[in-house]
């Protein structure tokens, strides 16, 4: 874990400005980062004490870059949307375990729900360089919130990246969980991950433990320390109190008490 | 030109007069990694003239449920709970490290009852490594003991004398800003036996959600802290620092020398940086380094001459 500042490349608006991609130059951090850990942000207005947390989406170690997709939600992501290039923040990361696929893992299912679907990105991508078969559900209220379709589908194939959306605009008209039901009833799988709305995380990782597969899952805490200190981040696991931040964010889905 | 930092807080010789704040910096280790691995690191945990821990109970506690944090203008408010787990877990994890770490530990101790308090120092006097207690009586997030003792001059005197006579060494006790008069509980504390006292604790607040119409935190209160709260932890300072004659640790809302040097000048003997420490993590270690910039760019070669030197006019 480093702190380090952190050049802005590029800040865009993506799916009709709801959400956004952030590119950050920060080398030490892209070099370190793996699949399903975060970045804690400082943001610039001094009002703003509290660091916002967010997943990395993507990581180039050659150009020692790390993408960000984030949805504004209240007034610190819409200051981050307020970015410019070469504009510089203090950024704390890598942070916390990420994805643990086992090594005997064949054929892996991972399910995004809304910007949920950004940490599973570079896990997809590890899988696939191992050889996993790997198949991900990509869900969105509508056709337009869904900005990782085309990412997956490069990385993967389009028959590997199965889309929902509430209002049927785009793919299966439904929840992701409808489609994960289905294809967990069809395949085996031995690796499940999911990150999104709770109560989706938490629905899948029931259908998962039927199925007998190893399920993770990525938890979202308000977080003040981001480095383990400060206890505001507890989830609470069969094993007790765990940080989200440097025990998680990542847990196996057996370990939380919902 | 070399400036003197060293201060004496109750009997507790800090080399420089910057310690962190309670329960914002766990027991020091997630901040002494990132501080040895970055890479504009200016120097190790042993940076600072102490460190405090977290709140120590007797038994585990496990903090409360629901929402832990929130952030407000230039501020936050926290319901941890104090969770931890308990003093022999900490003797034997935390304080296991910490004394390898060549840095004075203030333990701040927490309690339901006068004799849960006791216990705890009890137990951490049969333990080297600790150089100081830090009596927490003063914390808005549990229902029996914090606070309540806090806000009673002669239950402060209480638990302060039961604590004192468990013990020999440098007595601290924390208090808090949501009185009347604090004045009167800093000198029920000094005549019960503390050698010093540390100010702020958080103030009590509240966050409701409007499009909810629920209270963020399961327990309603919540503690605020960070530089919305440092002019109330100021004007404490300043107020104690005229009614007692024991040496003053003065907390909120600190990020800065310049923030430092107003406790010092208000009356404080050294300073704890706080919430401070999640804006910025190496905002403690370069506290100090900071300070001694500041003296020498004023032409000031002990700190000590700021303690108290607010001028007319
Ligand atoms: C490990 C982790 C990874 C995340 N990754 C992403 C991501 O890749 N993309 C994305 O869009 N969002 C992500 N989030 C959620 C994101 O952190 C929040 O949406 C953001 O902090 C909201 O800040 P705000 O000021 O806009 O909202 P406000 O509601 O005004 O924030 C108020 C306070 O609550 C905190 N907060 C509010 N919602 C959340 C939340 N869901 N999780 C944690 N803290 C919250 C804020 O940090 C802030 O301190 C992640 C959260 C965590 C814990
Ligand atoms: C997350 C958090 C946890 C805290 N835990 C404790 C604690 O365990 N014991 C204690 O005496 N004070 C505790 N405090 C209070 C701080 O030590 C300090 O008195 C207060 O936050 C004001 O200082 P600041 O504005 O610099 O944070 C806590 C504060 C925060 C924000
Ligand atoms: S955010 Fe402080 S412990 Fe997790």
């Amino acid at each position: 874990m480093h702190e380090c500042t952190a050049t802005v490349v590029s800040s865009e608006a993506r799916c009709s400005g709801l959400l956004y991609e952030l590119v950050l130059s920060a080398p030490p951090l892209a070099a370190q980062v793996k699949p399903g850990q975060f970045v804690h942000l400082a943001l610039l207005q001094a009002e703003h004490i509290l660091r916002r947390p967010l997943s990395v989406y993507q990581a180039n170690k050659d150009a020692g870059t790390l993408t960000l997709l984030f949805q504004v939600m209240g007034e610190g992501t819409r200051h981050l949307t307020e970015l410019t290039s070469a504009q510089q923040l203090q950024v704390l990361g890598p942070i916390g375990q990420g994805w643990n696929p086992p090594e005997t893992a064949k054929r892996a299912l991972l399910i995004g729900g809304g910007v949920g679907a950004a940490p599973l990105y570079l896990l997809a991508g590890e899988l696939n360089d191992r050889g996993v078969l790997t198949e991900v559900i990509l869900g969105a209220a509508t056709a337009d919130l869904l900005a990782c379709e085309a990412s997956f589908v490069t990385l993967l194939t389009a028959g590997q990246v199965h889309i929902t959306t509430d209002d049927g605009s785009r793919g299966y008209k439904g929840f992701t969980t409808e489609v994960a039901a289905q294809l967990l009833a069809e395949n085996r799988y031995d690796y499940v991950a999911t990150c999104g709305p709770e109560p989706m995380q938490r629905i899948v990782a029931a259908m998962t433990a039927e199925s007998g597969a190893l399920c993770e899952v990525s938890l979202e805490r308000r977080m003040a320390c981001g480095i383990g200190a400060c206890l505001s981040c507890v989830v609470d696991t069969v094993n007790g109190k765990k940080r989200a931040c440097v025990d998680g964010p990542v847990f196996d889905a057996r370990e939380v008490c919902w | 030109m070399s400036v003197e930092l060293s201060v004496n807080l109750g009997g507790l010789v800090m080399k420089n007069p910057v310690t962190v704040a309670s329960g914002t910096f766990g027991s020091g280790r997630e901040y002494a990694e990132l501080w040895s691995a970055s890479p504009s690191c200016p120097g190790p945990l042993n940076a600072l003239g102490a460190i405090t821990t977290k709140g120590v109970s007797f038994e585990p506690w496990a903090g409360n449920p629901g929402i832990r944090i929130t952030e407000t203008a230039s501020g936050m408010l926290n319901s941890i709970g104090l969770q931890n787990g308990g003093v022999e877990y900490f003797c034997s994890n935390d304080l296991v490290w910490l004394a390898s770490q060549n840095v004075p530990v203030i333990v701040n101790v927490s309690g339901h009852s006068g004799e849960e308090y006791t216990k705890v120092i009890q137990r951490l006097e049969r333990e080297e490594a600790v150089a100081a207690y830090e009596v927490n009586i003063s914390c808005p997030n549990v229902a029996s003991g914090g606070m309540s003792f806090g806000t009673d001059a002669a239950a402060a005197a209480e638990v302060t004398k039961l604590c004192r006579q468990a013990t020999k060494r440098p007595l601290l006790v924390k208090l808090t800003p949501n009185v009347t008069d604090i004045t009167e509980i800093a000198r029920a504390v000094e005549a019960a036996g503390a050698d010093a006292i540390s100010l702020i604790n958080t103030v009590a607040g509240m966050a409701i959600d409007a499009q909810k119409r629920t209270k963020v935190f399961d327990r309603g209160v919540a503690g605020l802290s960070g530089p919305a709260v440092k002019p109330v932890a100021l004007y404490a300072v300043y107020r104690v620092y005229q009614a007692v004659d024991i040496p003053l640790l003065g907390i909120g809302g600190i990020r800065s020398a310049c923030d430092a040097v107003e406790f010092f000048l208000a009356g404080a003997t050294a300073v704890a940086v706080g919430t401070a420490n999640f804006s910025d993590p190496l905002r403690a270690l370069r506290l100090a380094e900071e300070l001694s910039a500041w003296c020498a760019s004023e032409g000031i070669q002990d700190i000590k001459e700021l303690r108290g030197a607010l001028k007319d006019g």
